[in-house]
């Protein structure tokens, strides 16, 4: 009986104790498979280090495969101080090599840490001394690969590029905005530790670095390098406060060159001011644009047949009053009686307040909305401001006259080259844009593209064919001339914009400007030319930013070989009496028809035949009455 | 007269075998480190596994009526030594407690034979005295636990104490105390953790650390989240004998009470259940010993010797897997540590001995 219960209490204790070893396989259980995950990753993390091998960040690359953002590929110093066997002799023998204090090694070879970087004194090394340490063969000792930011050219196309920090990130301009294509992902030598920090036999993985993407841009390396000289030659010159530029391809929107002055030196960032690195006057700036902005209401105009060019006159006293205010020409004085066509040519004011008068404010804001004023381009560059315009509401009878000559606006020179390019391209807005397509560097493989973007269609081809032969006149015949190529045909405009601080207009201050394409039949560049404030020089967009455009034109011409027209308009000196004539379209007719509708010029035959079959200079150009043009005839 | 149980000993030899091999294993870096001699621990315990093996060979063969015989010197003894070792000059600290007798580096922890001495005493006292009363019975045994468990503490070896303090209150349990008090015992043990929490909260975060680790990696969660990142990797199979990661310095002391971290790293679920499946065969053996016996002394010792063994057991394994907070006891049979090793030699040559008594 007694035996009995004692019996029954061990069995008892048997079962608790049986009890708990089922809790503990349990608990292991649960350590072992169920948690193993998250364990094995923890303890991997406390076993592995690291030695990072640095990836090179993506290269900038030019539409004519100029690199200019690259990197250098330099080797730093790093070591394991647990992995040092003999401290002394390392710290000899790399303090010698390094050329520095034994003191200085010594302290990073005693440190503590798991891994030292031996910083500043074994940051970026050249390939003979990083040989030198190799060749030591120490244990503990690393030399692991970092890339280096490096810009060859400087300053050229700072803006755009903007730049990457020590540690190669992007910091501004495509840099930042592309940084997560650009930046690499890092590689490492792996290897498991012992809590002291020497090496395991059993492991070491080699993780290559993956390095960044290429960008490849719409610019083109020598036509921006002619801009950035124009444009540093100008603020030379005339001490202006700030000049930029634009080149931009009408026909698809690509930006071929942007710059800004002053810039900086991506490579030596810290010494400019976080102003000076951040605008970009081509896209930043807005201002009063000034008569380029003529161009808009010309080719609005145009589109809503409200003017007839060559037939209609106004007659210019010197001065336009409106709704009691008076609105004075340039010219003291006044142009007198012109054709509309010298209204363009003459850059006149009165003549551009009736112009915007007959469309009336509804048609000329629709136009100047249409053509993407006041509002962002969509430009893929960061910094870009929006411009100011009025608001219908708001549009009186003043408002209107000014707005038709461009003034009492705010716009950027971006807004402006991207709209005159639709009204020259055949009436298409495009949306401007410098990446064209980002590039996986050891595939090939193309990760992102950008196409040319249609915004919308804003006049007719008719229309644009007019403007760009109004425009062309300009430059021939007009305010324009000092951007005349001999042997090519230059259509432009220039503008003189008075600068305007807290709302009242600054004397003798002006942002003078020319935007300008070629050839004006068939246009394959837009320039446009900003300089703020130029010093010791009348100040006339005509006398000092339309030579910076013609140079510029010139590099055009020779990087893409545009092939001179075979025949140009010749320049005139003395333009105000001359009349002009468009030549019509005559291809097809018959010589006696033709003869009849070329009766205001002399015209060359040659050929034989009854049927006209060219015309040089093509049809719709406008040349001065009785100017001598070529007749090709056949059957 | 029978002959003595096979299976406990077959059990025993393939543990301490097996327990040499894994003090190789996790202590070899360590000793190479310490001593320059990736041997140092092994050969140690060789020795002591030797010396462990002629010791059960001598005690199987001597009748265990002889403790009952001496179980007042014993005990008496038992508590000059725990005396003594608090003397400082007689006694040397290790580890922070003072519960050691050098000799050479070798040492002995007189606990462990304290251990043993009481557990004889108590059999031999509940033999004589049928419980009568819980005042006249259980009292004097438990004033002598305590007066044990205190000279324990001053050391302190709070493991040590609390196996000699909860074998005693089993052995009782069996020998038919009642029930009532037990759950008193409960409730007064529960009291004490009470007042010693209101006395200075911060034990109450000593106590519930263990339930995160995390909460204090380098501190009190330092030891735990170590051996978890040993076990935890080991998953299924283990990472091979010899190729444990947290042996390299990550596990303080891995050979002694943290072995079977580093036995579930190498060796995995698969090498864990075969342990345990070793020590609840020590265990199950010893308890039928117990329940084979006629003779009450012998019933009472051989269960109070199991239980200790299979209470260490338990205690240790829960710390290792993070069950309870470290108490600082070491794996019978496994762990580095010559007297422990010797007084469990000492329990099985005895378990042994009574064996032979089976009536079945």
């Amino acid at each position: 009986m007694f035996n009995k219960q004692i019996h029954k209490r061990i069995k008892v204790v048997l079962l608790i104790i049986i009890i708990c070893f089922i809790v503990i396989i349990g608990k292991v259980f649960y350590i072992q498979v169920i948690d193993y995950k998250k364990l094995s990753n923890l303890a991997s993390n406390l076993w592995s280090r690291n030695l990072v091998i640095g990836a090179n960040r993506g290269r900038i690359i030019t539409k004519d495969n100029v690199t200019v953002a690259d990197n250098l590929t330099t080797v730093s110093l790093v070591v394991v101080p647990n992995q040092i066997k003999n401290k002394d002799d390392v710290i000899k023998d790399l303090a010698k090599i390094l050329n520095v204090d034994e003191s200085k090694i010594s302290e990073h070879v005693n440190k503590s840490s798991s891994i030292e970087i031996v910083h500043p004194e074994g940051r970026q090394l050249s390939f003979d001394i990083a040989d030198q340490i190799n060749n030591l063969n120490y244990e503990g000792v690393y030399l692991l690969k970092e890339g280096k930011r490096y810009y060859p050219y400087d300053t050229l196309l700072s803006h755009t590029i903007g730049y990457a920090g020590i540690d190669n990130q992007g910091l501004s301009g495509l840099e930042l905005k592309y940084d997560e294509y650009l930046t690499g992902k890092s590689g490492a030598i792996k290897y498991f530790s012992d809590a002291k920090g020497n090496k395991l036999d059993k492991s070491s993985v080699y993780e290559e670095p993956t390095n960044g993407m290429d960008i490849y841009l719409t610019i083109d390396y020598d036509i921006q390098s002619s801009v950035e000289r124009e444009l540093n030659n100008i603020m030379d010159k005339y001490d202006a406060d700030d000049a930029w530029s634009i080149v931009m391809d009408p026909n698809n929107g690509e930006i071929l060159a942007i710059s800004s002055k002053p810039d900086f030196s991506p490579t030596n960032y810290q010494n400019y001011s976080i102003e000076t690195i951040n605008r970009n006057h081509a896209i930043w700036a807005t201002y009063e644009p000034g008569s380029t902005f003529k161009i808009i209401t010309l080719a609005a105009s145009i589109e809503e047949k409200t003017v007839d060019l060559l037939n209609d006159t106004f007659t210019d006293s010197g001065s336009i009053t409106v709704d009691g205010a008076r609105i004075k020409c340039w010219k003291s004085g006044g142009h007198g009686t012109q054709t509309y066509l010298q209204v363009v040519q003459n850059s006149c004011n009165p003549g551009f307040v009736s112009l915007g008068n007959k469309l009336g404010k509804e048609k000329l804001f629709k136009y100047i909305n249409d053509f993407g004023f006041g509002k962002k381009t969509g430009i893929d560059l960061n910094g870009e401001s929006s411009g100011i315009l009025f608001k219908i509401n708001n549009v009186g009878p003043v408002e209107l006259a000014t707005t038709s000559f461009g003034q009492g606006i705010s716009v950027s020179a971006i807004q402006q080259i991207t709209a005159v390019s639709a009204t020259i391209n055949g009436g298409t807005l495009y949306k401007p844009y410098v990446v064209k397509r980002i590039v996986e560097p050891n595939t090939g493989e193309i990760i992102k593209e950008n196409k040319p973007q249609i915004v919308r269609k804003v006049i007719s081809n008719e229309t644009s064919q007019t403007v760009r032969m109004a425009l062309e006149t300009v430059v021939a015949y007009g305010t324009g001339r000092n951007a005349y190529i001999e042997g090519y045909r230059v259509g432009g405009k220039t503008g003189t914009a008075q600068k305007v601080n807290n709302g009242i207009y600054m004397s003798g201050n002006y942002i003078l400007s020319f935007i300008g394409f070629l050839p004006a039949d068939n246009p394959q560049v837009v320039v446009y030319v900003a300089i703020d404030n130029p010093k010791g020089i009348t100040q006339y967009g005509g006398t000092v930013a339309a030579p910076i455009a013609k140079n510029i034109m010139l590099d055009i011409i020779d990087k893409l070989k545009i092939e001179k027209s075979d025949y140009t308009l010749e320049k005139v000196y003395n333009w105000y009496d001359t009349k002009y004539e468009t030549i019509p379209n005559v291809i097809g007719q018959e010589l006696s028809e033709a003869k009849k509708q070329l009766k205001n010029f002399t015209v060359n035959y040659s050929g034989s035949g009854n049927i006209i079959k060219s015309i040089s200079p093509s049809p719709n150009t406008i040349l001065p009455v009785n100017s001598t043009i070529k007749v090709l005839l056949g059957d | 007269m029978k002959k003595i149980d096979k299976h406990l000993l077959i059990a025993v030899i393939i543990l301490s075998l097996f327990g040499l091999l894994m003090i190789y294993s996790s202590s070899n870096i360590w000793a190479e480190y310490k001593f320059n001699d990736p041997y140092k621990y092994l050969k140690s315990q060789a020795i002591f596994l030797i010396l462990g093996y002629i010791i059960i060979y001598i005690v199987s063969k001597i009748n265990y009526q002889i403790y009952y015989k001496y179980s007042n010197i014993i005990l008496f003894i038992c508590i000059i030594l725990l005396i003594l070792v608090l003397i400082p000059g007689i006694g040397s600290v290790r580890n922070g407690s003072r519960s050691w007798f050098g000799i050479g580096s070798f040492g002995i922890q007189p606990s462990e034979f304290v251990k043993l001495g009481i557990i004889i005493f108590t059999s031999k006292y509940l033999n004589n005295n049928k419980i009568k009363s819980i005042k006249s019975s259980v009292l004097p045994i438990l004033l002598i636990v305590i007066l044990l468990f205190g000279l324990i503490m001053l050391q302190p070896d709070f493991g040590t104490g609390v196996i000699l303090v909860m074998t005693i209150i089993a052995m009782l349990f069996i020998s038919g105390v009642n029930m009532s008090f037990f759950i008193k015992l409960g409730i007064l043990g529960l009291l004490g953790i009470v007042v010693l929490v209101i006395i200075a909260p911060y034990r109450l975060e000593r106590i519930t650390s263990f339930l995160n680790p995390w909460a204090d990696p380098l501190g009190s969660g330092f030891q735990i989240i170590q051996s978890l990142y040993a076990i935890g990797p080991g998953g299924l199979l283990g990472m091979g004998l010899g190729n444990s990661i947290q042996k390299h310095f990550y596990l303080p002391e891995p050979q002694t009470d943290f072995i079977f971290s580093i036995i579930s790293e190498e060796l995995g679920f698969a090498g864990v259940l075969i342990v345990a499946t070793l020590f609840v065969t020590i265990i199950k053996r010893g308890l039928n010993i117990s329940l084979n016996q006629e003779n009450n002394f012998a019933k009472y010792l051989a269960f109070g010797i199991s239980f200790s063994l299979a209470f260490q057991t338990i205690l240790n394994l829960m710390v290792v897997v993070g069950l309870i907070p470290v108490t600082g006891v070491t794996l019978p049979f496994l762990s580095y540590g010559g007297s422990s090793l010797l007084v469990s030699m000492v329990s099985i040559g005895i378990l042994l001995n009574i064996s032979k008594y089976n009536s079945k």
